[in-house]
């Protein structure tokens, strides 16, 4: 830790004895930040802490936290709407065995806990249903999307399960009408 | 569970070859689902057959430009089940629209770039209309969790 500091306080010391025009408060002022930067250093600098390889999220992880997301949009409206269950409810299972299988692809223990609070923060009266459906399409259309990326994006080992996906959230698109 | 079955490495002319096969037999197969139908579910019918040969048609260009084996249409094809009225020949709509899905999606990890996209707007076209003929069908649910997977 101590390594990167008389670097600093050297050429610091060499300046001190040129003969300067810099003011003596300049100077100090000049120490400290110096000082600063020593202090820091250590920590940012001399890659003694650094980590190797610093954990890179996997590219499919949001696609997690998106199926958990839409699957709890459409469990909040199947209870607002008990009428709509039949038809909502068998579209949540799918986006839930969707984020399943994606975190096993990914390899990582699934995120704690389920999406519910991200899905439904708004609090107010239940939207009418007309309403409900129509959010519930634009989200299915989102994700659709976000999946037709992810797939054109992937190595071909996932292609397959994206192309699924991406075809699942289209088709409940088709559902929700 | 399957996954891997259907991952193993194919050639993408393989894949190809596979999806023209399948879209040569939905081609066939919506000749006895078009003549149970009336209205707007035999006009679905026909857009459907037209759709199939449309890929069908891209499949022998892409397959013949590439060098690749085109495989030949056969006179007939045996359907799954026999097809005696409108129940049955939407049900059979559903089922050709769901195989060929699958094909399309085997065809993923063959490919790559614009033949990758092309595969996969056909895996989500057939599985849309696979969900429109259950709907037409009274079957539930309308959608299946993972379209084009095997099993």
């Amino acid at each position: 830790m101590v390594l990167t500091c008389p670097v600093a306080m050297g050429r610091t010391t060499t300046r001190r004895d040129e003969p300067s025009p810099l003011s003596r408060r300049t100077v100090l002022r000049a120490g400290a930040l110096l000082a600063l930067g020593g202090a820091a250093a250590p920590l940012t600098g001399c890659g003694l802490f650094d980590r190797e390889d610093p954990p890179t999220p996997d590219p499919l992880a949001p696609l997690v936290e998106e199926s958990l997301r839409l699957a709890a949009g459409l469990r909040a409206a199947a209870t607002a709407h008990p009428d709509l269950s039949a038809r909502l409810v068998p579209l949540a299972e799918a986006h839930e065995a969707h984020a399943t299988e994606l975190t096993r692809v990914i390899g990582t223990p699934a995120p704690s806990g389920t999406a519910t609070p991200t899905a439904s923060p708004s609090s107010g009266p239940p939207a009418d249903q007309a309403t409900t459906l129509t959010a519930l399409r634009k989200a299915e259309r989102a994700g659709r999307d976000t999946a037709t990326q992810a797939c054109a994006a992937a190595p071909a080992e996932r292609a397959a399960l994206l192309g699924s996906i991406a075809a699942a959230r289209a088709t409940h698109l088709e559902a929700l009408r | 569970m399957s996954e891997r079955v259907m991952s193993a490495p194919t050639s993408p002319d393989d894949a190809l070859a596979g999806a023209l096969t399948a879209e040569y037999a939905a081609i066939w197969a919506y000749g006895p689902i078009g003549v149970r139908l009336t209205g707007t579910q035999r006009k679905a019918a026909v857009e459907a057959e037209a759709a199939h040969r449309t890929r069908r048609d891209a499949l022998v260009v892409q397959l013949s430009n590439s060098g690749g084996t085109v495989p030949p249409d056969r006179a007939g094809y045996t359907l799954p089940f026999p097809v005696t009225d409108k129940a049955s020949a939407l049900r059979l709509a559903v089922e050709v629209e769901e195989r060929t899905a699958a094909f399309w999606r085997a065809a993923l990890p063959a490919s790559t770039g614009a033949e990758r996209d092309r595969a996969l707007a056909a895996l989500v076209e057939y599985a849309v209309r696979a969900t429109r003929w259950r709907r037409e069908a009274g079957i539930t649910p309308l959608t299946v969790p993972f379209p084009g997977r095997p099993g």
